[in-house]
């Protein structure tokens, strides 16, 4: 027997000893415990399944790829059909429909005739070429797209864009010397002093503008505006490295808890 | 900056979760505590030494206003204060605002305010009702409203109240005057779009744009995918139609799909939303189309995977390995998949190209691609490509925006150096 | 008709939602809010159509023997049952419940969440091989960004956290603004500029040629 058969008999024998393991045979309803005693050792194959992709990619991490990819899938277009066609749109379309699915009909509401059509002319690219009625679809998508690009163009631009102007402006940059000393003698940026926020408020406008410098397109980056340019790259460098050490730490904390946790408390290792 | 999933939420460790909220909860239960014995004993010690047996004086002046820029289901109701207690008199602690549709009542409590130290200080409250009629906070519109104000004091029997106000009426508005910054800037923005979509026209694509690496490297890969016999993986990310990071990246799809089919390689687009997938479909079929190799498109280009985070993540690290692409792109909205995605390609050895404007996940892109394309680049990009004069016409429009950014802020600080608060505060939008 | 009328569609609704966010009236603000569960109804629709697309994919692979053909068997086996434990029908006693059928709502709780939080979990080995690669730092930017993140991490260290630690506070909360700051107002142009070519008709990849 080569190892494509024995592998999967292998972990048949192996899941199988831990499905008995798992099994409650004291309970009353037996083919409810097999399933739990099923269900639970299931997610724990899967669960060692997905780390072997750590090693590489291999047979095991195939077979939960694709059970997950249908499964997952199914499940949300399970979730989507009940809670938006079902519970929102039928018991506003038709008492009839509403009895059937047994939803409480909370009256006609004419607009939700518009997403159905919509969605009914996006479902004529499923009907075979011949019929030439595929392009009703494109309707669907350029309303989806224009009114979704006029929706979040206005309510991006109050976030984004003006309250962050209107915050950069009112920043105070008036030399202002307090607790300078201070921050000479022990170079401690975190005293709170006028002069820290002085010199943080000129970083932020010159970093925000240099920024913005950077994002010029039409405009060739060489000489003053170039070095502007350079200036408003590195700031978004330095800060990129800041936040990704952050994470980094942050990941490598938790495994040390981890750890620390299973040799210290668990095992009782180290003391 | 810490790492967001967008279904992590519900799902990740709800002990932690619960130990959370359970402190949280602790530490206002506690607070809440105290500061109600706080305000017990102020009280007591109010009373006991003044002994009150009169009711305190009445409010006034209650004016009524339409709430402004809104639907018309809210008033604002302005009153003076209780002057402040003389002998006998009991301390006011705050006041309740009752409404009515008649002057002479039935009057509803629908709000109350607490008592300013200052007790010439005016007071105001908004007094917002629920538009839907069958409600219980329903606030009818075009309607005569009457308000009252009452001062009440820590004994329930020692109140007192104001005179009726004069009717007024809550009427919806047709135009958001808060918002008025946000239409300017559209409108000045339209017009400079309008306008150098008038010039490109005139002068063609002659208007120049800065390289931009990442964008180069799209045709370089290409070529190299093309020369290696390998497909092209392309990712739009989690976003949804509704993402304009998605839109921008449907137009390089597009620009992309043409030279692939004029280079006769192949591009590869599993995606996660199914609008999103429709809307690939469509524009990578039509990059072939315009190419002149529509035989060449095959709808298994372009399929849908499934709408689960990590299960798409599952199913495109599983397509990165095993048909080894030479170059992954990743353009659009990501989240906790991005250092995923990207470091399982780094690893495989594709030539990488990426670009968000979730801030977020930038940093793992910068590390782990050979190029990112960041925040507003993203949305350039198109007119890279291209070289479409409107497109170019249309980026020039954002550059004079930008340039206009500039000026203002500079101009903002220094007015706001001199003491004129008010330059500043004009780019503030409200509501 | 078949170009025009996608683009008097895109005109009118663009236009039309622009406008509706300086509307307050309640006429308006309902149409704002309705187009969130129009879009979610739409998605189903479409999400049919994406179902399909994976079906056909699958069976395309088994019916042409590609590479892991055999592989598409399970994920159709795991579509097909988690749709029919999803299904509804035959009164209050029977299997199918929909949404709170058993078989579904375990699927859910111990087949996919485990595998979703493995693969969250995957993220701190990625993270650490990310971190070699940042170590290897091959350009004048990527050496920058290797400075920041290390006087970041240092910022974690006994020792010289004392020394460290304000400037990586200072690194976290000021030049992280600016950056910040510039990037959002270069997205937030980027959105409306992307919004304005679409609204225009001027950029419509997404709705093809013809």
């Amino acid at each position: 027997m080569n190892r494509k058969v024995m592998i999967p008999i292998a972990s048949i024998i192996v899941f199988i000893g831990f499905l008995l393991l798992k099994f409650d045979f004291e309970a009353v309803d037996s083919s409810q415990a097999l399933w739990d005693a099923f269900i639970v050792t299931a997610g724990g194959f899967l669960t060692l399944m997905i780390f072997s992709f750590l090693y590489r990619d291999n047979p095991f991490y195939k077979f939960a790829e694709h059970l997950y990819v249908g499964v997952s899938a199914a499940y949300w277009m399970c979730v989507g059909f009940w809670s938006n066609i079902v519970q929102q749109a039928i018991p506003h379309l038709s008492p009839w429909l509403s009895e059937a699915l047994d939803q409480p009909f909370l009256g006609y509401k004419w607009d939700y005739w518009i997403p159905i059509a919509f969605g009914l002319l996006l479902l004529t690219r499923l009907l075979p070429d011949s019929l030439k009625i595929g392009w009703l679809s494109k309707w669907t998508l350029a309303f989806i797209v224009a009114s979704t690009a006029g929706l979040l163009m206005t309510a991006n631009l109050k976030a984004n864009f003006i309250s962050q102007i209107s915050s950069t402006m009112s920043l105070p940059l008036l030399p202002d010397w307090t607790g300078f000393g201070d921050f000479v003698s022990n170079f401690d940026l975190s005293y709170g002093g006028q002069f820290i926020k002085m010199l943080s408020n000129w970083v932020i406008v010159v970093g925000v503008i240099s920024g913005l410098v950077y994002f010029f397109f039409s405009k060739e980056h060489t000489g003053w505006f170039g070095r502007v340019s350079r200036l408003g790259i590195w700031v978004l460098m330095v800060t990129f490295g800041a936040s990704f050490g952050y994470t980094v730490m942050g990941r490598v904390s938790l495994l040390v808890g981890r750890l620390t946790f299973l040799f210290r408390d668990w095992a009782g290792i180290i003391s | 900056m810490t790492l967001q999933s967008r279904t992590s939420r519900n799902a990740f460790w709800p002990g932690f979760r619960l130990a959370v909220y359970g402190m949280m909860f602790g530490i206002v239960f506690s607070s809440s505590a105290v500061l109600s014995q706080e305000a017990t004993a102020e009280v007591d010690n109010a009373s006991t030494m003044l002994a009150p047996m009169l009711a305190p004086a009445a409010p006034g002046n209650v004016t009524v206003e339409d709430a402004p820029n809104d639907a018309g289901h809210a008033v604002i109701v302005t009153f003076s204060q209780s002057q402040a207690p003389a002998d006998g008199q009991a301390l006011v602690l705050g006041y309740e605002i009752y409404r009515s549709l008649a002057r002479s009542g039935p009057w509803k409590k629908v709000g109350a305010v607490p008592s300013d130290v200052d007790v010439t200080a005016s007071l105001i409250y908004k007094d917002a009702g629920g538009s839907d009629k069958s409600s219980d906070d329903y606030l009818p519109t075009e309607t005569d409203l009457f308000y009252r104000v009452r001062a009440v004091t820590a004994d329930s029997t020692l109140y007192s109240d104001s005179e009726v106000s004069a009717p007024a009426q809550a009427v919806g508005q047709w135009w958001n005057s808060g918002r008025n910054p946000v239409f300017f800037f559209v409108l000045f923005f339209t017009l400079l779009t309008l306008y150098f979509l008038r010039v490109a026209k005139q002068r063609g694509d002659s208007l120049y744009i800065r390289p931009l690496a990442g964008i180069d490297a799209v045709d370089e890969a290409i070529g190299r995918a093309t020369e290696m016999g390998k497909p092209i993986l392309y990712v739009l990310g989690l976003g949804t139609a509704s993402d304009i990071a998605t839109i921008a990246s449907f137009t390089i799809l597009g620009r992309v799909a043409r030279k692939v089919a004029e280079y006769q390689t192949d591009v590869i687009v599993p995606c996660y939303d199914p609008i999103v997938f429709t809307i690939a479909q469509e524009t990578v079929r039509t990059g072939y189309m315009d190419a002149g190799r529509p035989d060449a498109y095959r709808d298994d280009q372009v399929y849908f995977v499934t709408q689960a985070q990590f299960a798409y993540v599952a199913a495109v690290n599983g397509t990165i390995l095993r048909d080894r692409p030479a170059t992954n792109i990743y353009l659009g909205k990501f989240y906790a998949e991005s250092l995923i995605l990207a470091e399982t390609g780094a690893i495989a050895g594709s030539i990488q190209i990426a670009g968000t404007d979730e801030i977020a996940q930038l940093p793992f892109f910068v590390v782990a691609c050979d190029y990112t394309l960041i925040g507003e680049e993203l949305y350039a990009a198109s007119a890279y490509l291209g070289r479409e004069p409107l497109l170019l016409g249309a980026l020039k429009a954002q550059d004079y925006a930008k340039a206009v950014i500039v000026v203002l802020a500079i101009l903002g600080v220094i007015m706001s150096g001199l003491g004129y608060e008010g330059f500043a505060k004009a780019f503030e939008a409200v509501g | 008709m078949k170009r025009q009328i996608p683009l008097a569609l895109v005109f009118i609704f663009g236009w039309l939602m622009l406008a509706l966010y300086f509307i307050p009236l309640e006429g308006a603000q309902k149409v704002n809010e309705n187009m969130l569960d129009w879009t979610s109804i739409i998605g189903i629709f479409a999400l049919a159509l994406g179902i399909w697309s994976l079906i056909t994919v699958n069976l395309d692979r088994i019916k042409h023997k590609k590479r892991d053909w055999q592989y598409s068997f399970i994920t159709l086996f795991g579509l097909f049952g988690m749709i029919i434990f999803g299904l509804k029908f035959g009164g209050e006693n029977s299997m199918f419940q929909g949404q709170e059928s058993y078989m579904f709502r375990h699927f859910f709780n111990d087949i996919l969440i485990p595998i979703y939080s493995t693969m969250f979990s995957l993220l701190a080995f990625f993270i650490a091989s990310a971190a070699y690669r940042a170590f290897r730092a091959r350009s004048a930017l990527a050496s920058i960004l290797l400075i920041g993140a290390i006087i970041v991490m240092i910022r974690f260290f006994p020792f010289v956290a004392e020394y460290t630690r304000p400037v990586a506070d200072w690194i976290l909360n000021v030049p992280n603004l600016a950056a910040k700051r510039a990037i959002w107002m270069g997205v937030g142009l980027g959105i409306v500029a992307t919004g304005l070519k679409v609204i225009l008709g001027i950029e419509r990849a997404y709705m093809g040629r013809d």
